[in-house]
């Protein structure tokens, strides 16, 4: 094999890895590749991130590039920077997310390579040409390792769906999958109110950028169902059922979820957190507001960036939780004083009945 | 798929019968004369909603969400402005696959419905098979069947569409050398007003060779040293004068030659075009052509656009290039990032300006003096 092809790949800890890390894993393993991690976000990776593109630039870009620069800083010299274009006929992705490699060629003013295959399902290019371009980049060929890569990558997704599915966190879910065991735990804690977080996820599992906001939440006795929580179909559906369609690629993750809970009533509130100037989020929480607002559901909008502050954060979610719980006593209380008005009713028209009847 | 057969549905509804329709659509730069002109000999009404505004802008403002960009919030003003003055039914074209774009008449619709209005709302998308798209959207709004009409709108359409483009071409050039001040600007109010008068397909034709004859009558400077900007971003802002505040005046006043890249008439030529009859490079190819170096695909809007020109402009001699853009456009924020790259490695100075409802005049006016200075310091420089 010629040497000159890279034997290493480095994975930023951003974007595509929260949802796909476990593909790539095995992809890359089954390959005899090693992958090399960036570190956790730091407020450090972001300001070092902030310092290469323009102040118009989102949070999540401003965090992805900082995790390029962590990896170089690392000695790595080879980063794979997907283009995820489109997930499906005429379903496109954001254009940043779109230009990711584009933004980080022309940023990064250093010496490394990048492998930066495409995902466009408009223009017929599917996962298979995307396994088979990355594969490329390490110069090998053969289609059928190709394809075993491909099987072992979804075997370890498949495992992390499957376990987030049954209700296990984020990142223990993503730790079992990575070190390839299955844990079968349904884990379906009852608490006293619950609330769906419509996010994306790398901003939701991030614990820096969403300023671990699941974490707070259950400290507070709420219970947190996430994107993990609704599969592809329900989300999908739930979408039709509110006379809409899909148009941004990420549109399962935060209307498909939102919309599937709003559906079934199983919550009580909905979160929407998003970072600030996100185009997509702009739409789609207005989606939600609007559904909301028709179907009597409470909706808080967090916007983040990297100057928000954890105690403004911590107030607004308190007193959105403290309105729930007011409005879910006050409705207890109510369906209470129904029940014994019906009975009211019934008996009254049982008495005017006899009444009748005796006259 | 039902919902989304029925999102296709709502494209084109039809409730109004189509002898009662009163049609408006948004505006953009002089949009509003060729179409009306098209419309009108279609044999259907139309309503003009005044031109954006501060006022027009405010009312956007306040019934759409504060994320949206600046064109949804205009655009939304245009319809609801056309509502009130008797239009029932809204024309909009949308490019699905692009940016926030293919989502703007769906939001649009749902906010006027809430708000109480009565409409039809026709869309037609520039996305496949085009002419035939465009023609069923005529076709819906009139159900005009007479292809002499068909012919004579269309025809009548083009020609204004490509008048308006050589005057303001025309405009751009004789601006900084005019003699005496103002000149140009009459002589290209006046053909607006006869290009909008105009009801023959003969003289339609005629338009472009007589505003070429007019525009050489207005004595200028033919020695005087003119620097050459590029003008180039997003679609809306560049045609629209009210949104990016006239800076095609602005520049001409301070004696600098304004181009634009982006004419209304050849996109739609191309747009409309079966690829097959257009046979000259397209914007977009010439574009991807010259931005090889700096990116490898299309990300949607005119991100590609604004990278190509940028280069075509630094190897063909022109002295700097503007570029501006709607805050939060996506497209743009990635060009933004790479244009620092493309002005250090070809060498041309590049002034991005990002515009949104609360861009002051004053502040704008400096930047782009500052600029103008630069660039003719450096256009000196290179001289000697």
């Amino acid at each position: 094999m010629n040497k000159s092809f890279p034997r290493r790949v480095g994975i930023p800890r951003a974007i595509s890895y929260y949802n796909n890390y476990p593909f790539y894993l095995g992809f890359f393993n089954s390959l005899g590749i090693e992958v090399i991690l960036s570190d956790k976000t730091t407020t450090k990776i972001i300001n070092e991130g902030a310092k290469y593109v323009v102040s118009d630039t989102c949070l999540p870009i401003k965090v992805y590039v900082g995790h390029v620069v962590n990896l170089l800083d690392k000695g790595c010299e080879c980063i794979f920077v997907p283009s995820i274009q489109s997930t499906g006929y005429k379903i496109n992705n954001c254009s940043k997310i779109r230009g990711l490699p584009e933004i980080i060629r022309n940023v990064i003013d250093r010496e490394f390579t990048m492998i930066e295959p495409t995902l466009d399902k408009t223009e017929n290019i599917g996962l298979n040409d995307f396994c088979i371009e990355t594969a490329l980049a390490f110069g090998i060929t053969n289609k059928k390792e190709i394809k075993k890569a491909v099987q072992k990558g979804f075997e370890l997704y498949d495992n992390f769906f499957k376990m987030t599915q049954a209700g296990l966190p984020y990142h223990e879910a993503l730790d079992n999958a990575v070190n390839g065991r299955y844990v079968n735990k349904t884990a379906d804690i009852v608490k006293p109110l619950s609330v769906v977080i419509m996010g994306h996820g790398y901003n939701l599992f991030d614990e820096r950028i969403s300023l671990d906001i699941i974490k707070k939440l259950e400290k507070m006795d709420v219970k947190v169902y996430t994107s993990l929580n609704v599969s592809r179909e329900d989300a999908l559906n739930a979408i039709e059922n509110l006379d809409e369609i899909q148009y941004w690629a990420n549109e399962l993750e935060l209307t498909g979820t939102a919309a599937h809970f709003l559906n079934n009533r199983k919550v009580d509130g909905i979160i929407a957190l998003s970072a600030f100037g996100c185009g997509p989020d702009s739409l789609m929480v207005d989606e939600i507001a609007y559904h909301c607002k028709e179907k009597n559901m409470p909706l808080i909008h967090l916007t983040i960036d990297e100057h928000t502050g954890e105690a403004g954060f911590i107030t607004r979610l308190e007193a959105f939780v403290d309105m729930l719980m007011r409005k879910k006593r006050a409705m207890i209380s109510k369906k209470s004083q129904a029940v014994v008005r019906t009975d009211e009713i019934i008996t009254l028209k049982k008495e005017k009945m006899f009444t009748s009847a005796v006259k | 798929m039902k919902a989304a057969e029925k999102y296709e549905k709502n494209k084109m509804e039809n409730k109004i019968p189509a002898k009662d329709r009163i049609i408006a659509w948004p505006r953009m730069g002089r949009i509003d004369i060729p179409l009306k002109a098209l419309l009108v000999s279609l044999g259907a009404k139309v309503v003009i909603p005044p031109a954006n505004s501060n006022e027009a802008l405010e009312l956007g403002v306040r019934n759409s969400i504060e994320g949206i960009c600046l064109p949804y919030k205009l655009n939304l003003a245009n319809y609801i402005m056309s509502l009130d003055k008797g239009a029932n039914t809204l024309m909009m074209f949308q490019a699905p696959g692009s940016c926030r774009l293919g989502n703007y008449t769906k939001m649009a619709q749902k906010t006027l419905k809430s708000m109480g209005y009565d409409f039809d709302m026709v869309i037609f998308d520039m996305y496949k098979s085009k002419m035939k798209q465009t023609l069923h959207a005529f076709w819906h709004v009139t159900h005009c069947i007479n292809p002499y009409r068909y012919y004579k709108g269309f025809s009548l359409g083009f020609n204004k569409f490509f008048a308006i483009d050589t005057a303001e071409r025309l405009l751009f050039y004789t601006r900084p050398r005019e003699l005496h001040k103002g000149d140009a600007e009459k002589c290209y109010e006046k053909w607006l007003k006869i290009t909008d008068e105009t009801n023959s397909v003969l003289g339609a034709k005629r338009l472009k060779k007589r505003i070429i004859e007019d525009f050489k009558k207005i004595p200028i400077d033919r020695n005087k040293e003119v620097p050459v900007i590029y003008l180039i971003g997003e679609f809306f802002v560049l045609l629209d004068p009210y949104t990016n505040q006239n800076i095609e005046k602005e520049l001409g006043e301070m004696g600098v030659e304004v181009q634009r890249q982006i004419m209304f008439g050849d996109w739609l030529e191309h747009v409309l075009k079966p690829s097959l009859f257009y046979r000259k490079e397209s914007h977009r190819e010439r574009s991807v052509r010259y931005s090889k170096d700096y990116m490898k695909r299309a990300i949607g809007g005119e991100c590609i656009e604004t990278i190509g020109d940028t280069v075509y402009a630094a190897k063909h001699g022109i002295d700097g290039v503007i570029h501006i853009s709607p805050f939060s456009c996506m497209p743009e924020i990635v060009a933004q990032n790479i244009l620092p790259k493309v002005s250090r490695e070809e060498d041309i100075p590049v002034m991005s300006l990002v515009l949104d409802e609360q861009t002051g005049k004053a502040g704008y006016i400096t930047r782009i003096e500052a600029f103008v200075d630069l660039v003719k310091r450096k256009k000196r420089l290179r001289k000697k």
